[in-house]
């Protein structure tokens, strides 16, 4: 009987030792708290709840304090086990590249096509990475690093990721996390500054309506497209061939099925088990460092940074340009590539000061050229530093 | 704007063109290293010391050297053919082997049917499948020292970004490893003692940045031109078939139409947003079980 009852209090001994209660840390409850937090906004405040929900819930996952001596092959490091399986897309990189089909085949360049001239402020707008990335050399980062946190400036996620998985694989939870926050924080983030640099006369500027794009133009589009980026940084191969690609898909006409696939079902799935990974991959040990913190200040900068540079840059374009052809410099925020939450946020800050004066359909044109300025950036970065 | 868009295109294209010009290219299969006098050297299998060739796989893909030939000798480019099937000739991205000139093929796949001269100039080639395509060449000159190896100083890298040739005696012997070693990222090093401050990497992406994006707003200005000057065409066309015909010029303008549909997204979203939950209990008649309707058992006709 006495050696039954050492036995039953023996297993549950073990047993309170793997349970997450035994193996709790302070780190691990701060990022559940997190974790709620961004659940919390996505859910009550619909900031970018597509992905904060699955990333806030990867974080309760991610922090779930268990036994690693126990070899229990759960955790998302742990060679072998369910989550370091689907944690390889993020750190393989391979998520990002479906992430920008899918992309491809849902947005509609016509805005671009059809006033060309707004090219350039999408690539304005990625000074706000090399301007990020300088800061955090300074802060004694390593080029590496500060490319990778430069990207945030880019506000595309999966660019983010995927150059962070290739060139600091370390910092890739901070940046993916800190990238996806404040694609979120955009209705914050950026407003101030488009009051601040505008004049009201500049902000009043009425844009003139654009053209309609034929079906080939739309064709053309992305093989040129393609050809011209490719070549030229052809590091950046597999997030430009697949942003083109699914562009094709979409504007062909024949393959209706495919682009619906790509932008639906296909990118629906690749966002859940990228946003749930990103999530799971902060685990407390890792993501609760000093680095962690500096890179959340830094993209806040780097956002902050490329949306000045936008508008200040199509404030001096507007020096070149004849009274008619001037673009209201309350775009020059779109040129980040967070489609299409900056877009819609030049509409708004627009219709504030003239509620006839409709900018959305023009802020498409720097904000799609954003994806791909911001996809050269890191293929450029890619080449320079891996 | 019309002048200044055809001479960018002309001095951005321009370049381009050039910079496709032959540059000298290393091989996908290098001869890495050679040791024509091994004395005091890398000992094999066997317990013997002899001259070896080693070769490394320049590409990031695994690639098989079965089947592949390796000679001394100009008129004999199929002298050793690596014999196929070893898994041992798969080499992993950026590896190497060694393959022993004692002329005792016998002995295994990395065993060579010939040996290096010491008293004279060396010739090794590596030829393909085929017996006729090069794959690479090396001479190693006359009046080898012992144990003294002849290779690049870099692994794989046979011509630099001059195209001059970089085979040279090494410092060390590194039989079946890495000629330099690699302990550090080397351009991420470059990029931290030579850009501190992060300008020249600032000055040379927004560069290509920029120069990526002129390049297709110049390109779609002149493809933008065309169509419009198409659509003005066939427009004219249509109104000399149709005269009399007024053509249409009420069209909504497409940021009108926009704006039109993101106000009636916020206005559904807002009628959405918030609803009282109420759970009832309502009778339903259903003249068929949904269960074993026909209609969940077949696939919808494909749209085109």
């Amino acid at each position: 009987m006495g050696n039954f009852i050492d036995f039953l209090i023996d297993n549950l001994t073990t047993f309170f030792n793997n349970t997450g209660f035994a193996n709790v840390e302070s780190g691990h409850v701060i990022m559940i708290l997190f974790g709620i937090l961004f659940i919390f906004l996505a859910i009550r405040y619909e900031f970018e709840p597509l992905l904060l929900v699955p990333i806030g819930f990867g974080i309760l996952v991610g922090n779930i304090p268990f036994d690693l001596s126990a070899n229990l092959e759960i955790g998302v490091y742990e060679e072998g086990s369910v989550l370091n399986i689907l944690y390889q897309g993020v750190e393989k990189g391979w998520y990002p590249p479906l992430i920008f089909l899918g992309i491809g085949a849902m947005t509609d360049f016509s805005a671009l096509i059809a006033n060309p001239k707004l090219i350039l402020v999408g690539a304005a707008c990625q000074f706000g990475i090399f301007g990020a990335y300088i800061i955090a050399l300074q802060l004694g980062f390593e080029p590496n690093e500060a490319a990778s946190i430069g990207i945030i400036g880019g506000a595309d996620g999966p660019t983010a990721i995927f150059l962070t998985s290739k060139l600091a694989p370390h910092l890739l939870g901070a940046v993916a996390i800190s990238a996806y926050s404040y694609m979120a924080l955009i209705p914050i983030l950026q407003p101030p500054f488009m009051r601040l640099l505008t004049t009201k006369k500049e902000k009043l500027i009425r844009m003139k309506s654009a053209r309609v794009v034929s079906q080939s133009e739309k064709i053309i589009f992305p093989v040129v497209g393609l050809l011209m980026t490719a070549f030229l940084v052809p590091s950046g191969l597999p997030l430009l061939g697949m942003l083109f690609f699914g562009n094709l898909l979409k504007e062909s006409g024949v393959t209706r099925r495919l682009a619906e696939t790509a932008r639906g079902p296909m990118v629906d799935i690749v966002t859940i088990l990228l946003g749930l990974m990103v999530g799971v991959s902060t685990q407390a040990t890792t993501f609760l460092t000093a680095a962690s913190v500096k890179i959340f200040l830094l993209g806040a900068l780097a956002f902050s940074i490329a949306t000045c540079a936008g508008v200040l840059f199509v404030k001096f374009f507007n020096l070149f340009l004849k009274e008619g052809n001037k673009i209201n410099p309350l775009i020059g925020n779109a040129g980040v590539s967070a489609v299409p939450g900056s877009a819609r946020m030049s509409q708004i800050v627009g219709l504030e000061y003239d509620s006839t004066n409709h900018l959305l359909m023009h802020a498409m044109g720097p904000n799609v050229a954003g994806v791909i300025g911001s996809a050269v950036a890191a293929g450029l970065m890619l080449g320079f530093l891996y | 704007m019309k002048k200044l868009s055809k001479h960018l295109a002309f001095f951005l294209i321009l370049p381009l063109c050039i910079a496709c010009s032959s540059r000298v290219q290393n091989p996908r299969f290098v001869i890495n290293e050679v040791l024509v006098i091994n004395e005091q050297n890398y000992v094999d299998d066997y317990g013997q010391r002899s001259g070896w060739i080693e070769i490394f796989n320049n590409t990031a893909k695994t690639q098989d050297l079965g089947g592949l030939f390796l000679t001394n000798d100009r008129s004999n480019p199929r002298k050793y053919p690596i014999p196929k099937g070893d898994v041992l000739t798969k080499l992993a991205p950026h590896q190497h082997v060694l393959f022993w000139a004692n002329n005792k093929p016998y002995q295994g796949t990395f065993y060579i049917s010939f040996e290096l001269n010491p008293d004279a100039e060396n010739y090794i080639a590596l030829y393909d499948e085929s017996g006729t395509k090069l794959i690479d060449e090396v001479t190693i000159p006359k009046g080898q020292l012992p144990d003294v190896s002849w290779g690049y100083k870099t692994d794989g890298v046979k011509f630099n970004r001059e195209g001059a040739n970089m085979l040279a005696v090494l410092e060390k012997v590194t039989p079946s490893t890495n000629n330099y070693t690699l302990d550090k990222n080397e351009k991420v090093e470059r990029f931290k003692h030579q850009d501190k401050f992060g300008a020249s990497m600032t000055i040379t992406s927004m560069l290509v940045v920029f120069l990526a994006l002129v390049l297709l707003y110049i390109v779609f200005k002149l493809v933008g031109k065309g169509s419009v000057g198409l659509n003005k065409r066939k427009k004219e066309k249509d109104t000399t078939v149709t005269e009399g015909v007024k053509p249409e010029t009420n069209e909504i303008p497409g940021e009108v139409l926009s704006a039109i549909f993101m106000a009636l997204h916020e206005e559904q979203s807002d009628v959405h947003d918030f609803e009282h939950t109420i759970l009832t209990f309502n009778k339903i008649n259903r003249n068929y079980s949904p269960w074993s309707s026909k209609i969940y058992g077949l696939r919808q006709t494909p749209r085109k």
